[in-house]
């Protein structure tokens, strides 16, 4: 073993070779990628080996940047002509780095197949599905017949679930939804029965109850052509369920490799076992904070000396400075066909227990002033009551008519104490942000009631009132970078509210190297602009500026969506002090359920602009009783395997239909499992008349179903076995 | 999860790691600028051509009034440079006094149309509702005019312009022409930044309304503006030349390029050097805006093709 | 659609008359035909000149207000757009000016579509090399030198290989020579006179279109949707042909139906260097013979032209985009 860090990349490419067991439908020996830029050459990818076998599925996983997509772009040779590849992609044995655009054509597609992360943009808009689904049969078996194609094309849609699949041949991509174009895409990675099928981040666009869905489109397809799938992601949910490998990667590196079991529950490099402490877990209460790993990635166009964890581990010592360590055995592990591999010099020290809160020192859970009183006894510090805001709906590209209502938010009634966090779940399109956008605009004419602080929006007439009421609200967007004028430095950012409040220069100074220190930023980084920022610091900003002001309430629209799940882990944390230590109060939109079952005291679950669900974040998550919130749910991975592949899962049906098809009755019906089990005569009800939100017993769970808890129908329960 | 790289702040992050230097956005322009060697020769001559028409007189020691009665057509000599015109006046003096009348056509016409299209622009878009719908039917109603009637009519007429010089007269025309197609951008781009997110958190801030177009949408479409300038003095430079090549934009007594190469048009044979010495001239003066225009785009852009250019660099290092 | 064309329609027609309107108040207070008539010898008495302006309808007694309303009632009620100074009636000459311009103009707008087109395509398709260099650079060059001067530096190449031939091959002004007799040669005098218009109205024509096919090509070569098609077992150019050039038309199709006004502006200076008698020739003669009504009807056929190139646009876009399609 020890022989191995004198290798040549040559010789490692000679042994690795040897050991490859033969069978294997993809071998990627020593693949590395250079891109040349602006800024010198950046290494992607440096050394990915990996043996994916017939049927079975191994997972990337991975930060922003890591080189996952690169990797795979690689393997499909679909990499730019700029890039500089090295090493070896055998498909079957035969060698495929280096071959000709054409000559790679005839794999692309029959052999192995892709799907992209963006539905959206991935079908070309001019051509019907149709056209696109034929294509790709034509091209690798021109002798085909039309009619053959075609009959092809509708069993492959109708394998992917579209509905009438015979009609919608014929529709445009813009016609689509875009979990129905993920589908469309799976259904054309597959036309040709392929023997690896890549996807890549085939969920990250989608809504978790839509993910459900085209995760299990995939596993059929899986099923159905029995190819070996390349799994790439970011969260280690989507994974825990599908994968039999797993290959960590940082860096451009793979750092840790080996069975799913072996990764999840035997972590051997401080990176994974970090990562795997950083996400929220949406089946335990978040009584524990979670584990930050603080910095940044290194930057590839600079050459590595040293492991390239060593800046964000708490582990490193000298050591790691010297060399990087290579991908070794992981000692006391024989005999599996990846055999448990872990680039860390450590890696022997960190046996199974090890703690991740301990090692990468997460602090304690903090506790506010407000947490001892009881709910009822503590002020409200917003309160809606009945919001309402319709939009009308407008159609044709070139000539608006109308022709019908949006009923975006439909009736909204809720409270928000000191200290609470409140978060609002649901689906892309239910209503979520127009909520936010109504409580911030704050205008005298909405529909409804908004009361911040004790002032109604409807006496909110003049300027003062309404300047009070931005005192006490203040908001946090989804994305950091958008949030935050180029044109500014920090110190420009953070001053903007207080220069607005009119306070003198010198108390703004003051505040502001206060703000910097309490969002956990160096406060002579003060005149640095965004862009000198990562991610997870520019969020930072952005709730240091919502904080400026010293509001009570704060509105957080996604506040870690747009962050990797080791920087979100900080941002969380951060989160959950400020609230603490500043007796904040917290509105929070999240379609995260893990993150919102994480950082709330309470959640509501919205479908078609009305709230389902409502209640203490424990009793609704652990006790669901809609069968929306029940099928919410269910449709989240858990970064835990033996758990994943056995649970029972209730995948809806279709999408968030349009709100013009709202029904009379009860408006989850058209997708209600508990619904479709009915027997006609209770169906009746739900047709005919609307649920209303209420509890069953004394309690603190509302909800809005006649039959909560019923018996779902079985055809959308699926189980792995 | 996407990528997005900015490169300039990807060459920032690299100066992040060892010491606290704060590059402002604009010395990275420059920096860029400056590194597009295309645009600083554009730069130069363009500097170049501006200095002959102002001090190009020393150049000459006749002046566009007088006539040389011993030379008249003469091709270049050494004592007429570039020779002069069948009724004996210097060409040097005449092209200096035609280039200073072209670079301010060009230099007032980008200017203020300019001005006018961030200003229309942005109240459009601030606006919105009414007061967009009606001032983008008046802008569209402006550009169905075609232009080149309006310029005849206004300076043949003998309206109450007609005091005006001849030049002053075009710049006022081709201003009321040139900037329709700019507000326009710039109204669009300015929706799209008032959906941005830092100004909606400045509005949900309380900042008042004038104080956000001041403070964040003016600096954010000062690239596009900025690209603009250069573009207009292009534009008005060769309108001016084509109006006036076909005898409808500047008159005598004013002189400008346009006027120079048109007059000679009838002698190309015979004078040739009447023709091309100007028309070279009005070349360098566009062909250098060109250039410049060009890196200037490429330095504001951070997806420029710039990055092409280095990986050519870096290419040739390595063999 | 068609409920659509018809509120467009409406809409230009509104701005058709406004900007005409317009026009003919700018043309009515600053063109003073009267100061012409003052130089005729003998010289008439401004009674006279006064006398038989009164009889074609522009009398210079009546206030701007006066005369559009008597200008805008013969329009309305006759379709009569007036007359000029020296008596024509405009309605007689217009047709005539109307076909001049554009058989001009006809063959050098398919011409410049579709070489403008292609080089745009075959361009992008070389991104960087040679080819793509030499063609875009010429684009390039072509924007920054003005038409009238480069219709000017064409006519001066042929007469040049007239010079070198020996021989008048192409005739550099004018429409046909007069008094031709039918049949091949005048066929061959046709194209005679249109060979050199054509020639230099379509190479300095597609530069701009060369330039937007190009960059909208260039847009789509690493578009998502390629991607997908090469991952489906296309290659690299198969599918930037099938799927990228034909969204890359979208824009460009737009954008065709708009430069024909700019067309119409254009070819004014082509019509003043070869000497056609067509629609803007007859614009700028009017002013300089201080022709109020000559003027505003050639600017009201500029606006009727641009009108429709916006609606041809619109048309254009529904029809090789799917997703604005109306039902
Ligand atoms: N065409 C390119 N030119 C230059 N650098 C590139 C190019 N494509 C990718 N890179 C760089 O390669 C590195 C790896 O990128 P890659 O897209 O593989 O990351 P990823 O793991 O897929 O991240 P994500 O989760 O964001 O999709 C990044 O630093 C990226 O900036
Ligand atoms: S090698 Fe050192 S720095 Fe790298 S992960 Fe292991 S302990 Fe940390
Ligand atoms: S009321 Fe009926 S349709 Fe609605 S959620 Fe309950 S069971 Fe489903
Ligand atoms: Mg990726």
């Amino acid at each position: 073993m020890s022989t191995n860090t004198s290798q040549t990349p040559a010789e490692r490419l000679r042994d690795a070779g040897l050991y490859a067991p033969g069978d294997a439908v993809l071998s990627v020996r020593d693949l590395n990628v250079r891109f040349n830029s602006e800024n010198g050459v950046v290494h992607a990818v440096r050394g990915v080996d990996f043996d994916l076998m017939p049927g079975k599925t191994l997972g990337i996983v991975g930060e922003s940047g890591s080189g996952k997509s690169v990797t795979s772009m690689a393997v499909m040779g679909l990499l730019p002509e700029t890039a500089d590849i090295t090493g070896s992609v055998r498909f079957k044995g035969k060698e495929l780095l280096g071959l000709s655009d054409k000559a790679m054509c005839k794999h692309r597609g029959s052999d192995i197949a892709m799907v992209f992360q963006d539905p959206l943009s991935s079908l070309t808009p001019v051509y019907t599905v149709g056209h696109q689904i034929i294509e790709a049969l034509t091209v690798h078996n021109p002798t085909m017949s039309k009619q053959a194609k075609e009959a092809r094309a509708v069993d492959l849609l109708r394998m992917v679930g579209i509905p009438s699949p015979k009609d919608r041949l014929k529709a445009f991509p813009h016609e689509f939804s875009g979990g129905m174009r993920q589908r469309v895409m799976i259904a054309i990675a597959i036309a040709n029965d392929p023997r690896v099928l890549i996807a890549d981040e085939p969920t990250t666009a989608l809504d978790v109850t839509i993910q459900a869905q085209v995760l299990e489109v995939l596993h059929t397809a899986q099923e159905e052509t029995g190819a070996a799938v390349v799994m790439i992601t970011h969260d280690l949910g989507v994974v825990a369920g599908m994968a039999d490998d797993i290959m960590v990667m940082y860096a451009g590196k793979p750092v840790e490799t080996g069975t799913v079991e072996d990764i999840y529950y035997n972590p051997r490099m401080p990176y994974t076992l970090g990562l795997l402490g950083a996400v929220p877990r949406v089946d335990t209460s978040g009584k524990q904070s979670l584990v930050p790993i603080e910095g940044t990635p290194p930057n590839l166009a600079l050459p590595v000396t040293g492991c390239s964890f060593a800046a964000r581990c708490p582990m490193v010592s000298d050591a790691c400075l010297h060399g990087e360590p290579e991908l070794f055995p992981v000692p006391g592990v024989e005999g599996q066909t990846l055999g448990h591999k872990a680039a860390c010099i450590k890696a022997d020290q960190l046996s199974g227990d090890a703690d991740a809160h301990k090692i990468f020192q997460a602090p304690p859970k903090p506790v506010s002033k407000f947490d001892g009183v009881a709910r009822a006894e503590r002020a409200k510090v917003l309160e809606l009551k009945d919001v309402k805001k319709h939009f009308p709906l407008l159609k044709g590209a070139l000539i608006k008519r109308r022709i019908g209502t949006v009923k975006a938010v439909d009736g909204l009634s809720f409270d928000i104490r000191e200290g609470e966090c409140v978060s609002i779940v649901g689906e892309s399109g239910c209503g979520k942000t127009t909520t936010l956008l109504e409580i911030m605009e704050f205008h005298p004419d909405q529909v409804g009631e908004v009361v911040i602080g004790g002032v109604s929006n409807k006496v909110a007439t003049d300027h003062k009132t309404k300047m009070a009421m931005r005192k006490e609200m203040q908001m946090v967007f989804q994305d950091p970078t958008g949030a935050l004028d180029p044109r500014f430095t920090v110190y420009e950012v953070l001053a903007e509210p207080l220069e607005n409040l009119g306070m003198p220069k010198a108390a703004i100074k003051k505040r502001i190297m206060e703000l910097m220190k309490l969002v956990g930023l160096q406060p002579d980084h003060v005149n640095r602009f965004p862009n000198q920022f990562s991610g997870g610091q520019r969020q930072r900003i952005g709730i240091a500026r919502a904080l400026a002001v010293n509001p009570k309430l704060v509105v957080l629209d996604e506040p870690v969506s747009a962050l990797d799940v080791s920087v979100q882990a900080g941002v969380i944390n951060l989160l959950d002090k400020l609230r603490a230590e500043l007796g904040l109060s917290y509105l929070m939109v999240a379609h995260d359920l893990s993150v919102v079952r994480h950082i709330s005291d309470r959640v509501a679950v919205m479908y078609l602009g009305k709230i389902v669900e409502t209640g203490d974040v424990d009793d609704v998550f652990d006790h669901p009783r809609h069968p929306y919130t029940r099928a919410l749910l269910s449709a989240i991975p858990v970064p835990d395997p033996a758990l994943e592949r056995t649970r029972e899962r209730i995948i809806l049906q279709g999408d968030l239909p349009s709100p013009l098809d709202a029904p009379k009755g009860c408006n989850f019906a058209t997708r209600c499992p508990v619904f479709a089990a009915l027997p006609a005569a209770k169906q009746e009800k739900c047709l005919t008349l609307e649920p209303p939100l209420a509890s069953e017993k004394e309690g603190t769970q509302d909800f809005a179903c006649f039959f909560p808890d019923g018996e779902i129908d079985s055809d959308m329960l699926v189980v792995h076995a | 999860m996407t990528n997005i790289i900015d490169p300039i702040a990807e060459i920032d992050e690299a100066r992040v790691g060892d010491q606290d230097v704060v590059i402002g956005k604009s010395r990275i322009i420059f920096r860029r600028f400056m590194r597009n060697r295309t645009a600083v020769a554009g730069l130069f001559i363009f500097l170049a051509l501006f200095l002959f028409s102002i001090f190009g007189g020393f150049l000459t020691s006749w002046d566009k009034d007088t006539l040389d009665p011993l030379n008249i057509g003469m091709p270049p000599s050494p004592d007429h440079l570039l020779g002069t015109t069948q009724a004996g006046i210097d060409l040097m003096a005449l092209i200096v006094d035609g280039t200073r009348t072209s670079i301010l056509i060009g230099l007032i016409v980008g200017g203020v149309s300019v001005l006018i299209s961030a200003v229309y622009g942005c109240t459009m878009a601030f606006f919105g509702g009414k007061v967009d719908a009606t001032m983008l039917f008046i802008l569209e109603a402006l550009i169905m005019m075609p232009a080149i009637l309006v310029v005849a009519v206004a300076t043949s007429g003998s309206g109450g312009l007609k005091d005006l010089p001849s030049w002053l007269l075009l710049v006022v025309v081709l201003l009321f022409f040139s900037w329709m197609g700019t507000a326009r951008l710039v109204r669009s781009l300015s929706m799209s930044l008032m959906q941005r997110d830092y100004v909606k958190a400045a509005k949900y801030m309380g900042v008042p309304s004038r104080r956000i177009v001041w403070r964040h949408l003016v600096p954010n479409i000062g690239s596009l503006l900025v690209l603009d300038f250069t573009r207009g003095i292009t534009g008005a430079i060769l309108a001016e030349v084509a109006f006036s090549f076909i005898g409808i934009g500047i008159k005598l007594p004013d002189v400008s390029l346009g006027v120079l190469i048109g007059q000679a048009t009838g002698q190309v044979s015979s004078f040739p050097w009447m023709f091309w010495v100007p028309l070279t001239v009005m070349f360098l003066l566009t062909g250098s805006l060109a250039m410049m225009n060009d890196g200037l785009r490429d330095a504001f852009d951070p997806s420029s093709s710039s990055i092409g250019r280095a990986k050519t660099k870096t290419a040739k290092a390595a063999k | 659609m068609l409920k659509y064309l018809m509120k467009r329609s409406g809409i230009y027609l509104i701005m058709i008359f406004l900007t005409t309107s317009a026009g003919y108040f700018l043309a009515v207070s600053s063109l003073k035909p009267a100061v012409l008539e003052q130089e005729k010898i003998p010289r008439p008495t401004p009674e006279q000149v006064a006398a038989s302006f009164r009889g074609l309808g522009l009398d210079p007694e009546l206030n701007p207000w006066e005369r559009y309303v008597q200008w805008l009632g013969g329009i309305v009620t006759r379709w009569d757009w007036g007359r000029s100074p020296n008596g024509a009636f405009v309605n007689a000459e217009f047709a005539d000016r109307v076909m001049v311009s554009t058989r001009l103009f006809i063959a050098s707008i398919i011409l410049t579509l579709v070489i403008g087109v292609a080089l745009g395509v075959y361009s992008a398709a070389r991104q960087y090399k040679v080819q793509d260099r030499v063609i875009t650079s010429y684009s390039y060059l072509v924007h920054i030198l003005p038409a009238p001067i480069a219709y000017f530096l064409v006519q001066l190449g042929a007469i040049g290989i007239n010079e070198a031939v020996g021989q008048r091959i192409f005739f550099v002004t004018g429409i046909s020579t007069p008094g031709i007799e039918p049949g091949w040669p005048a066929f061959v005098d046709l194209v005679a006179h249109y060979a050199v218009p054509t020639f230099a109205m379509t190479i300095f024509g597609w530069a701009g279109y060369q330039i937007a096919q190009r960059q909208y090509l260039l847009d789509n070569v690493n578009a998502d949707f390629v991607r997908t098609a090469r991952a489906k077992g296309l290659t690299r150019n198969q599918a930037i042909r099938k799927h990228a050039l034909r969204v890359s038309f979208i824009p460009v199709a737009q954008s065709i139906a708009f430069t024909i006004p700019a067309i119409f502006t254009g070819g004014f200076f082509a019509e003043a260097i070869f000497a056609w008698p067509g629609i803007g020739l007859w614009s700028i003669q009017a002013i300089s013979l201080q022709d109020v009504n000559v003027a505003t009807a050639t600017l009201a056929y500029g606006s009727v032209i641009f009108a429709i190139g916006a609606i041809l646009a619109d048309f254009a876009t529904t029809l090789v985009d799917p997703r604005v399609r109306v039902q």
